[in-house]
């Protein structure tokens, strides 16, 4: 079979110098990632670079256009693709939250009323939460900015993801529940983790030496999302 | 426009649905070409083709479905009011004709197919809602045999098709089984696990491993399976690490499949793979599935499936594989290979004037029967209007009769004329 570089899609933002962070401490160049030089497609050998969006990674590597990528946990729940998850990265922690207006009554979600509006960028994670817990919502998908939603009267909550929370205390809102946890997530097609096993193999296993490390700052993997949902 | 088809959603008059496709003639063509290298090949091998109804009864059909795939029907109701369904795939009505109309048969019996199928499901990355599937099946027979018969069959049909870059990893459903059978495990715990490998959801494997009870050995085997891929010494290592008589079988099964697939001829095509996890409910032996570097899905799937003859009151073992069509077509186009369909033989175009219209029509039928494909023009061309058109068409030769005696041929790629024409 035709040798080709193996290809990875990485998200474009926040976590893709992270992700550049522990590529390089396992030897691999990640110099053509800086942002001065920055290209949708990184060239390289025995690795190129797919430059993405974070919610689209999934996708590259369903149909195979990337034989592996890193995708957060949150995106892979909402994509519902069809790819094999084969390690945490430990990076780009943070939680997706239900939270409603700090001046709202709303303690527990069951709490929220009938039909309530749960504004997100997450509607099939949103669906399926509710869904789980019996609570019927409609779900107002929007593409950014989620907690000025509540503030105007679109919604009564949101379903948000949050690092640390500030934002959305910023922002006047309040957590109600945990949705799940998420992590970046090293991902493969399914018929490539097969084809190029030895390839995928060896990046899955320097990366795991490597978040292994206390460097990375990962403590133990969480990857719990609500009885009712996963991707 | 005509205000009411303005009016009229444009999409329902000029669309087809969702997930349905229409071939052309040149894609009709190769796809008809491809069916026909695999019904060759088939046929060759000794299986007999069936054709099953497009609908049947959703009672019949989700006797041998898995709740995924019955999700998934079309259903509609006859006037009596039972509910119908389009198949979503042919190994069922197999199983249903095989323990009706084909039970007092002498075994083993040997089935094809080619069909078109039906799934609601997001098309999407190699899915369509109607697809068509070219497949065997192998009723009657247990032991390696069988199984390596099948590996082989799904290796010489690809190959029949065209297919130069590709392999078929096998499996063995029983060794995963065996390590899930233990007492140390919960019907959750059991469930956790079974999910995670058939979502090839790793992380979730390690978490759920952690969380069970299973033996510390156990859960590294569980751990290390989707890695236990390789060639013989694997099914050899596999053997080994096998703590529980039900893996060790699956283990032996395995080698004496791939041992057979030497004298096969094949076996060069074949890798293992102990983590191939398919359909719990379904497979109970050996599994398979066909790859190519070029396509991120597999082009072919199949295996053991001792269970499902039995639930239609018929306790007959099985094994088969089923071939993509369409994908098996994308895998042909992206590897620039493929079989030339036969209409891209030499084509014909004949035209005339009123009074060499009985001499024109005479060369076309002369030429049919030689075996050409002939076109006669029905449009009143000129010369210069004909050769125009075979161009267009690529077609490669030309005669116009401007009368009964004043015949002329002329041929691609110029369309100069010819004073020795082949065609008389």
């Amino acid at each position: 079979m035709i040798r080709r570089p193996l290809t990875v899609a990485l998200p474009k933002g926040r976590l893709l110098a992270r992700v550049a962070d522990l590529l390089d401490r396992c030897g691999i160049d990640t110099s053509g990632l800086s942002a001065a030089d920055r290209h949708l497609v990184v060239e390289g050998d025995p690795v190129r670079f797919l430059i993405c969006r974070a919610a689209d990674v999934p996708t590259f590597v369903e149909y195979g256009a990337a034989d592996v990528g890193v995708a957060g946990k949150d995106v892979l729940w909402e994509a519902g693709r069809d790819v094999a998850e084969l390690l945490d990265l430990g990076v780009g922690r943070c939680r997706m939250v239900v939270a409603v207006p700090a001046a709202s009554p709303v303690e527990r979600v069951s709490q929220l009323g009938f039909n309530s509006r749960v504004a997100t960028k997450y509607p099939r994670v949103a669906r399926r939460f509710f869904n789980g817990q019996g609570i019927q919502v409609e779900v107002v998908p929007l593409h950014g900015n989620i907690e000025l939603a509540p503030l105007v009267g679109l919604a009564e909550a949101v379903v948000d993801l949050t690092e640390t929370g500030r934002t959305l205390r910023d922002n006047g809102l309040r957590i109600v529940a945990t949705v799940g946890e998420s992590t970046a997530r090293l991902v493969a097609n399914p018929v490539r983790y097969k084809i190029r096993a030895q390839e995928i193999d060896e990046l899955a296993a320097a990366l795991k030496a490597v978040t292994a490390s206390p460097q990375a700052g990962g403590g133990e993997c969480a990857d719990r999302i609500d009885r009712s949902g996963s991707a | 426009m005509n205000p009411e088809i303005a009016a009229e959603p444009a999409y329902t008059r000029r669309m087809i649905p969702r997930g349905t496709r229409d071939f052309l003639p040149p894609e009709a063509a190769r796809k008809r070409a491809l069916e026909t290298a695999l019904k060759e090949t088939f046929s060759r091998w000794g299986y007999g083709e069936v054709i099953t109804p497009t609908v049947e009864f959703f009672e019949c059909l989700s006797l041998g479905d898995g709740p995924e795939l019955v999700e998934k029907m079309y259903r509609l109701f006859d006037r009596e009011g039972h509910t119908l369904a389009l198949r979503p795939e042919v190994t069922t009505p197999i199983g249903r004709i095989v323990a009706t109309r084909l039970r007092e048969e002498p075994l083993p019996i040997r089935l094809f197919y080619v069909a078109n199928v039906f799934r609601y499901e997001e098309p999407q990355a190699g899915r369509q809602r109607e697809f068509w599937q070219a497949g065997v099946e192998l009723v009657g027979a247990l032991g390696p045999d069988a199984d390596a018969e099948i590996v082989a069959l799904a290796v010489r049909a690809l190959e029949a098709a065209g297919l130069r870059d590709f392999r078929v990893d096998i499996g063995q459903v029983g060794y995963v089984n065996g390590l899930l059978e233990d007492g140390n495990l919960g019907p959750g715990g059991r469930r956790a696990l079974r999910r995670a490998l058939l979502r090839r959801d790793y992380v979730a494997l390690e978490e759920a491993l952690s969380a069970s009870g299973l033996s510390p050995a156990r859960r590294r085997l569980l751990a290390e399976l989707p890695r236990l891929r390789g060639r013989e010494e694997v099914v050899r290592k596999a053997a080994e690490l096998a703590d529980n008589p039900r893996s060790r079988a699956a283990a032996d099964n395995l080698m004496a499949v791939y041992q057979a697939l030497a004298a096969h001829g094949v076996q060069d095509r074949v890798y293992v793979d102990l983590g191939m996890v398919k359909d719990f409910d379904y497979y109970t032996g050996m599994v398979l599935e066909g790859y190519t570097p070029e396509l991120g899905f597999p082009v072919c799937t199949g295996g053991r499936y001792d269970n499902l003859i039995g639930r239609f009151g018929y306790d007959c073992p099985a094994t088969g594989f089923v071939v993509g069509v369409e994908r098996l077509m994308m895998a042909l186009d992206a590897q620039g290979s493929g079989l030339v369909p036969e209409d891209g033989m030499d084509r014909w175009l004949v035209g005339s004037t009123g009074a060499g219209r009985p001499q024109a029509l005479a060369e076309a039928a002369s030429l049919r029967e030689k075996g050409f494909a002939v076109e006669v023009d029905v449009m009143g061309r000129s010369v210069p209007e004909l050769l125009e058109y075979a161009r267009a068409r690529t077609v490669s030769r030309v005669v116009f009769w401007a009368g009964p005696d004043d015949r002329r041929e002329f041929a691609a790629p110029g369309y100069g004329e010819v004073t020795k024409g082949v065609g008389l």
